[in-house]
């Protein structure tokens, strides 16, 4: 019952979403017609011609029902100034932010699990005040900001990585991986910063914990306390934070992909809107919904099944 | 049961991708481009969305701009028209071939000629080629083309970058058809179109101006400025244009060159010449004169980045500039002509504007301190960009507005924007002596004879239009000082085929 009520809501939050990005890009000035022509628009002909070759000159209701039928049918439509189906146009671009997304997460998941137990064993070390400064500073300060900085001092000072990426579309993965390190940094500083903060007060809660203090006197070893106890307790709250900052880590993409010229989804995102491309952005934020709403849920059947107190609660 | 292992390992691999390095190719000249049409760049010159630089560089032109502005030789070698200037007889080159091997003919020029005339195409190129009533091939070096009215200086419209020779066979003689397969005969060959990402180009050994000085041309999408700044700091594109205001980041480094080239770019404050209070002349030219041109430079541009104008919207570097136009400072002179207008205590106006280019805000902002002063309250109105041109510009609910113009030729500028009944006529300017003038010059036979009535013309706008024109735009272009030959000239009319890299 909780699973399908929880899918329901999703759905209907993913239905509203759309509806709220259609309707607010149509109150937008300009449309893909003066997007397009530009200066051009200027020419009222020009203009007309557009128009009616993009079927935009239609009602706004009329355009959406069309839309939204076609969506039941699992076609997300064609691009409106692209000429190609939009599925075709994100598959390449979903590929590429995907990439960075993973890479981001299997870098950083692990990294900010490991140095929230360091800094949780050693509670107000100077280790342990380095570190929680560090990402706090990582944490306060703006992704661009830490990106330009990676930029200037790894590819402008040091000409380690390259500044901007610079590939064809669709290029293999292999050719990515040099492209994709100074993006993966910045995105998995900021991750780290906020995963890593939830584990240490965890750890360290539950080393203070009555049932530690048990552990001890039965007289386990310290890892076996710390890896087989207390750190799998420290897990199901973490992980509903991390599945949240992987899931904000696609937004995230979106700054830091303009950034660092990556031909991923948020860069996609921001021409499709400043084309007014409406299949195409819709198309997008399908993806991006689909995407949040799937790693909630994940999180949530995640914690759930391994919640200790899993058996006795949720079913009740 | 929940045990874990640490993985972060992994996170070490990360440094395995260190070995980055970026291959120093010296025969590629890598530029780049905005990406201002999100990918949808065509190839077709003719197309709205023609993909600049690759269509000048791929296609031939007529003629091309000279340093002078005006017409020199390239596929056309000579002309000559009939006494009238209605009709007009082109002499093609010899020998040359499309990148497909095809011989380039007057029939593949007849053909790029009619396909900017069809109206399927929609090319905003037709607004001034409008004029030619017909073009035949007589031989196969020999075009002619007819004029509805006579143009003396018609081959100087044949300059436009966007009047490029493509093939008629490509076509099919089909002149509905897209051409964006990049066949032309210019100094590079497409070898990949990729607008979102990398467009590659290679030399066309057997162009008929020679070889290219570069094996390859890359052509990057960068949309974002800044990224492109980054870019070109860490070397993985060499040259590229700049904002005014990002000069600093180069000029004061050996790596690089930073070119300031005069060019006629303007953004005019548009007064609608039949809304009040603007209807008013004396209004008008208080508006003018209250103004401190250089100061609005120096604020909004900066003084290296442009030249100083007088209203006229005739660059400097064009054959038929008046150079003679003067336009001091005079902020009593103003009040006193607003309170012979009726507006003795000044007036409150609103000016609209928007960020369609980065400098229209600012523009507007030091125009209103200096009004200020001139007791002109102006009511800074920013709208949004999207739309700006269909919803606020042209409108006469909007007699106030910041406008936005590319580098046109004279001819070009003056019966575009100046003709009543032109489709752009953004000041609603009504004079039918003005228009004589115009005729007048376009059938004029002697070049002095034109500059004198061309010069005419500018002076009346000066004195009485609507547009306030402070300053002409440089265009600000920054390369890697491992490139050489980069012509001093703006980039519609930079010979690309001449730039060498060591």
């Amino acid at each position: 019952m909780t699973m399908l009520h929880a899918l329901f809501s999703r759905v209907l939050s993913l239905f509203l979403v759309l509806c709220v990005c259609f309707f607010a890009l149509e109150t937008l000035p300009g449309d893909a017609c003066t997007a397009f022509l530009d200066q051009d628009a200027r020419d009222p002909e020009l203009l007309q011609i557009c128009r009616a070759n993009l079927g935009i000159d239609q009602p706004i209701l009329v355009r959406f029902g069309e839309w939204a039928e076609a969506l039941m049918r699992g076609d997300l439509g064609t691009s409106l100034t692209r000429d190609r189906p939009v599925s075709e146009v994100i598959a390449p671009e979903l590929r590429n932010t995907f990439l960075l997304a993973l890479v981001s997460a299997i870098a950083s998941v692990p990294l900010s699990i490991i140095l929230g137990i360091i800094a949780a064993t050693r509670p107000g070390s100077r280790l342990d005040m380095t570190l929680s400064a560090v990402f706090l500073i990582a944490m306060t300060l703006p992704e661009f900001i830490i990106a330009t900085c990676m930029i200037f001092l790894f590819a402008i000072s040091l000409q380690w990585f390259p500044a901007v990426t610079i590939v064809p579309t669709g290029a293999p993965v292999l050719d990515m991986l040099p492209n994709i390190v100074l993006p993966v940094v910045t995105l998995s500083l900021v991750m780290v910063a906020h995963t890593m903060q939830v584990v240490r007060s965890r750890v360290i809660g539950i080393l203070e914990s009555d049932f530690i203090e048990a552990c001890w006197l039965r007289g386990f070893s310290y890892w076996r306390i710390l890896f087989g106890h207390a750190l799998p307790s420290a897990l199901p709250p973490a992980l509903n934070v991390i599945a949240l900052s992987l899931a904000s880590l696609l937004g995230g993409v979106v700054v830091i992909e303009r950034v660092f010229n990556y031909p991923g989804l948020g860069t996609l995102t921001l021409q499709a809107i400043h084309d007014r491309d409406m299949p195409l952005v819709q198309g997008v934020v399908v993806v991006f919904t689909l995407t949040y709403t799937g790693l909630s849920l994940l999180a949530d059947t995640i914690s759930t099944l391994l919640d200790p107190r899993a058996g006795a609660n949720n079913h009740a | 049961m929940y045990r874990s292992r640490s993985a972060g390992v992994m996170v070490l691999a990360l440094g395995a991708f260190a070995l980055f390095s970026s291959p120093a190719l010296s025969e590629t000249l890598r530029i780049s481009h905005n990406l201002g049409l999100g990918g949808r760049e065509s190839l077709d010159p003719v197309s709205p969305n023609r993909f600049l630089p690759a269509i000048a560089m791929i296609y031939d032109r007529l003629v091309n701009p000279g340093k002078n502005g005006l017409p020199e030789p390239s596929l056309a070698l000579s002309w000559n028209s009939s006494a009238d200037f209605t009709e007009w007889t082109l002499k093609l080159r010899e020998g040359v071939r499309f990148h497909n091997g095809e011989p380039f003919s007057a029939e593949d020029a007849a053909f790029s000629l009619k396909r900017i005339l069809n109206p399927k195409l929609a090319s905003p190129v037709r607004s001034f080629l409008g004029i030619i009533d017909s073009v035949d091939a007589v031989d196969a070096t020999t075009l002619r083309v007819q004029l509805k009215q006579a143009h003396a200086d018609f081959l100087m419209l044949l300059t436009d970058y966007r009047v490029r020779m493509v093939s008629s066979k490509a076509a099919h003689g089909d002149l509905d058809a897209v051409l964006d397969s990049g066949i032309g005969t210019g100094p590079f060959k497409l070898s990949k179109l990729d607008a979102r990402n990398t467009t590659v180009l290679a030399a066309n050994p057997e162009h008929w101006e020679g070889k290219p000085g570069v094996e390859e041309v890359d052509i990057i999408a960068i949309a974002d400025q800044d990224a492109r700044n980054q870019a070109l700091l860490a070397g993985q594109i060499d040259l590229a244009s700049v904002a005014p205001n990002e000069v600093g980041l180069f000029k004061t480094n050996k790596q690089f060159v930073v070119q300031q080239v005069p060019a006629g770019k303007f953004n005019p404050i548009v007064m609608r010449t039949d809304v009040a209070p603007f209807n008013d002349i004396r209004v008008r030219k208080a508006l003018k004169m209250l103004a401190d041109r250089e100061s609005l430079r120096k604020l909004v541009i900066g003084d290296a980045n442009g030249s100083l104008a007088c209203d006229e919207p005739v660059w400097p570097g064009d054959p038929y500039f008046n150079s003679s136009i003067t336009c001091p400072t005079d902020v009593e002179g103003a009040k006193r002509l607003l309170s012979e207008a009726g507006y003795p205590n000044g007036l409150s106006l609103d000016l609209y504007t928007a960020s369609v280019e980065p400098i229209m805000i600012p523009l507007a902002e030091a125009y209103q301190a200096q009004a200020a002063k001139a007791g002109v309250k102006v009511n800074v109105k920013v709208v949004p960009a999207d739309g700006y041109w269909t919803n606020v510009w042209m409108k006469p609910n909007r007699p106030f507005v910041v406008g936005n113009w590319g580098q046109r030729a004279a001819d070009q500028v003056l019966n575009e924007v100046f003709r009543a009944g032109a489709k752009w006529n953004e000041t609603a300017w009504n004079r039918p002596d003005f228009e004589a003038l115009l005729d007048q010059a376009r059938s004029s036979a002697s070049f002095e004879e034109r500059k004198s009535i061309y010069g005419k013309a500018q002076a009346v706008l000066a004195e009485e239009g609507g547009q306030f024109i402070p300053f002409f735009r440089n265009e600000t272009r920054v390369y890697s000082s491992s490139v050489d030959n980069v012509s001093h000239v703006p980039d519609n009319m930079l010979p690309w085929h001449k730039i060498t890299k060591k």
